[in-house]
């Protein structure tokens, strides 16, 4: 064996050796997340998933004997399932947009320079910190058809009244309402940072091409926060999928069923009916589907960052 | 002989000294079990009891100092829990291994659930019989209130904050708008005659401003049980014999249609009125009937800080007769003892207290319950306004017997509860038609049941 193989041989060695090293170092830091993550992650989606595919005892309260599909079987022919997936893509499909929307908005408003900016956008923070069952409750008691003073209010241009809970489409307007007034001020703030974050310079030649204001939010700013905005879309997708407190402090998923989303329905079959077994198939179904949407919405996320 | 005499009479001597030893022994045996049972200054008891939050405190504050009065030695801890969550924490507590609690409030539709999971004790078996007060009795108790404790044959709880559904009554509106007042033996049509006037303009201001009626609408579980009234008077049930569901008819239909009907004189909102809402358009003076729990008697119509009514203003009665007779709802609260506890006896000597004559009547005067015992109903009740209450109380268990009104038994009431709610909710909102919404309703709480 040659002096060049011998230090090429120890090379190796040293190598694989350092790379072992480095391997270890880093799954001994990632190692207390992983078991974290298992333990308060994993666990309970396993185990939502054993009880969905069991029959649940109630008398031991916790997974019987083994039934396959049937509480999947069971779920698919609830129309109330079904129902309740529908009125939660409405409010979805409504909700997110409009607040993404007007969460820029008034970030692209409020960037400019004026006085008392900063204490607005302290008070932006105001319904981001109020727990949902409160805030569900207040605007359940400003809305009211007969003391609230919304319609107090209404009644000075001569709307109303309005029965904002008893008709379905103003009680899925109510929570839509709510649930702006809590979550847009989120989106301020991650459209002020990143308003604030885009190069001047880019606008400053617009600005010497002669853009108005117009082109230069159309030409300029919006092209540059796409990618922000995508992103904060999947954020509060998020966010939103969990639609669930609101409702429950604010329309109890009435009148009728019309606001009856499915998490509200999930929990009121889990923890009202004790259905525990087809609560769980349930919330696996709405698991998937969150997942299949959420890794959509990553990849066209993506392709508008490499597009802009 | 004598000789013989003489060792018999020693050894009966020794015999008598042996059995009175005994005796003592037991009886000292006894006593200290009974002072370990109920706790001693040295050693308190501590019983624990999960109730639901709308009271807990208020018993904790009220009742348990004049329970203390007598049994010095035992705590009571009330632990309160939203109503909507307290069944499936029973649940999980009862079926764990080593429970919190010793002893269970229990609303009317889950001694079955808590029952079948073997989470009580039988109250009139030879454990409890052997610590219970010579004096207790249990035929005292009103048959409907008694029988909410009672499941397969067996007494698992015992009421200790009775209810049922009752109307109240505005006597200024009706007077205002000049109506007689209504009486127990009033007929639905006749309350939807009287209806029309009773929804006025009061201050002439071109829009009205008092409505005749309200109640719950709301999509909620306890929704139902107005129907289920209704239904109930025109001689529908629930489940039949067989139990299986026997409510979509068209007695069924039409009781939903009736229940509907009242939103037409509901005030502006009403689809969206529960138990807080009714409860505040009445004593706000804005509604002249409302359909609600008799329990709230007390903060409606005595306790001016929560009401603007008096009890002159207030009149209280069964639900407007169907064509089989008067409607009400039976909705009593009870309390079980945990079959895993160790402090049966102490658990036991608090809930014999709380359901004697009088600890009833502590209950009544303090925090407003509704007795369940005859004697109770019958005596002279500690505060004047009682009388007209326990009148109607005692008319409303007697047609809550007859008329079998009570939410379904079973141990998977709850989910049948909640079916109905869906559906009746749905029909109300006018969804679904009244007939549709019943049939759906029907065959779900048939599998459900299975």
């Amino acid at each position: 064996m040659t002096g060049t193989n011998m230090a090429g041989l120890v090379g190796r060695g040293e190598k694989r050796t350092g790379r072992l090293k480095d391997l270890t170092v880093r799954w001994s830091f990632m190692a207390p997340s992983i078991v974290l993550m298992v333990l308060l992650l994993a666990y309970p989606i396993f185990y939502t998933i054993e009880i969905s595919l069991t029959r649940f005892d109630i008398a031991t309260f916790s997974a019987g004997a083994w039934v396959g599909l049937d509480n999947y079987r069971e779920v698919m022919d609830d129309y109330r399932f079904w129902d309740s997936l529908w009125v939660t893509l409405i409010y979805l499909v409504i909700a997110l947009p409009l607040q993404v929307a007007l969460g820029f908005g008034i970030a692209f408003l409020i960037n400019a320079e004026w006085a008392g900016r900063g204490f607005i956008r302290a008070l932006f923070i105001i319904p981001m910190v109020v727990a949902p069952v409160v805030a569900g409750g207040i605007w359940r008691m400003m809305l009211d058809p007969l003391w609230g003073i919304v319609n107090h209010w209404l009644g000075f241009i001569g709307i109303g009244p309005l029965d904002w809970f008893g008709d379905p489409a103003l009680a899925m307007a109510t929570i839509i309402i709510i649930d702006t007034w809590r979550w847009t001020p989120f989106i301020v703030l991650i459209a002020t940072a990143a308003l604030l974050a885009l190069p001047k310079d880019v606008f400053e030649a617009a600005k010497i091409d002669g853009a108005n204001w117009w082109s230069t939010l159309w030409s300029v700013a919006i092209p540059l926060l796409v990618p922000v905005i995508a992103a904060t879309f999947v954020i509060r997708w998020l966010g939103a999928v969990k639609m669930f407190d609101i409702v429950l402090a604010s329309t109890y998923g009435g009148p009728g069923k019309a606001t009856n989303v499915i998490n509200l329905f999930i929990y009121e079959e889990a923890f009202r009916s004790l259905r525990f077994a087809e609560s769980a198939a349930m919330a696996v179904i709405v698991l998937v589907l969150t997942m299949v949407l959420t890794a959509l919405f990553l990849r066209g996320t993506r392709a508008l960052e490499d597009r802009y | 002989m004598s000789s013989e005499t003489g060792v018999l009479g020693r050894n009966k001597k020794r015999l008598t000294a042996m059995a009175a030893a005994i005796v003592m022994m037991s009886a000292t045996g006894s006593a200290v079990q009974a002072e370990e049972g109920q706790g001693t200054a040295e050693n308190p008891v501590t019983v624990r009891i999960i109730a639901n939050e709308a009271f807990a405190n208020t018993w904790q504050t009220t009742l348990v100092p004049e329970f203390n009065k007598v049994y010095p030695h035992i705590e009571v801890v009330f632990d309160g829990v939203p109503y909507p969550d307290m069944l499936a924490k029973m649940m999980l507590d009862a079926t764990g291994t080593d429970p919190e609690y010793d002893a269970y409030l229990i609303d009317d539709p889950w001694v079955p659930q808590m029952a079948e999971v073997g989470a009580l004790v039988d109250l009139k078996g030879d454990e409890i019989a052997a610590i219970t007060d010579e004096t207790y009795d249990w035929d005292d108790f009103s048959a409907a209130p008694l029988a909410a404790g009672e499941w397969a044959g067996v007494q698992y709880a015992v009421p200790v904050r009775s209810n049922v559904l009752l109307r109240f009554y505005n006597r200024t509106l009706y007077a205002e708008a000049g109506l007689e007042e209504p009486t127990p033996e009033q007929t639905w049509g006749e309350f939807f005659a009287d209806a029309e006037k009773l929804v006025r303009d009061r201050d002439a201001d071109g829009k009205d401003d008092v409505w005749a009626i309200s109640t719950y609408f709301v999509r909620e579980s306890l929704t139902p049980t107005i129907w289920q009234s209704i239904l109930n008077a025109n001689g529908g049930a629930l489940l039949d014999e067989d139990g299986k569901p026997a409510f979509a008819t068209p007695a069924g239909a039409e009781s939903l249609q009736i229940h509907k009907r009242l939103l037409d004189y509901a005030p502006p909102g009403g689809l969206g009125h529960g138990f807080s809402e009714s409860l505040q358009a009445f004593r706000q003076g804005l509604v002249a009937n409302l359909f609600n729990w008799g329990s709230i008697y007390k903060a409606t119509a005595v306790d001016s800080a929560s009401t603007t009514l008096t009890p002159d203003e207030v009149g209280i009665q069964v639900l407007p007769v169907g064509s089989a007779g008067a409607g009400t709802h039976r909705g009593i609260w009870i309390a079980g003892i945990s079959s895993k506890t160790d402090k049966t006896e102490a658990s036991w000597t608090f809930l014999q207290w709380l359901t004697s004559k009088e600890g009833e009547s502590v209950n009544a005067a303090l925090a407003g319950s509704f007795p369940a015992r005859i004697s109770t109903l019958e005596s002279e009740p500690a505060e004047p306004w009682l009388a007209p209450v326990y009148q109607t109380l005692k008319h409303a268990y007697e047609v809550a017997a007859e008329g079998g009104m009570w939410r379904i038994r079973s141990p998977r009431s709850d989910a049948a509860q909640q079916i109905l709610a869906d559906e009746i909710a749905r029909g109300l909102a006018g969804q679904v038609e009244a007939d549709e919404a019943l049939d759906i309703a029907a065959e779900k709480i048939e599998r459900a049941l299975r």
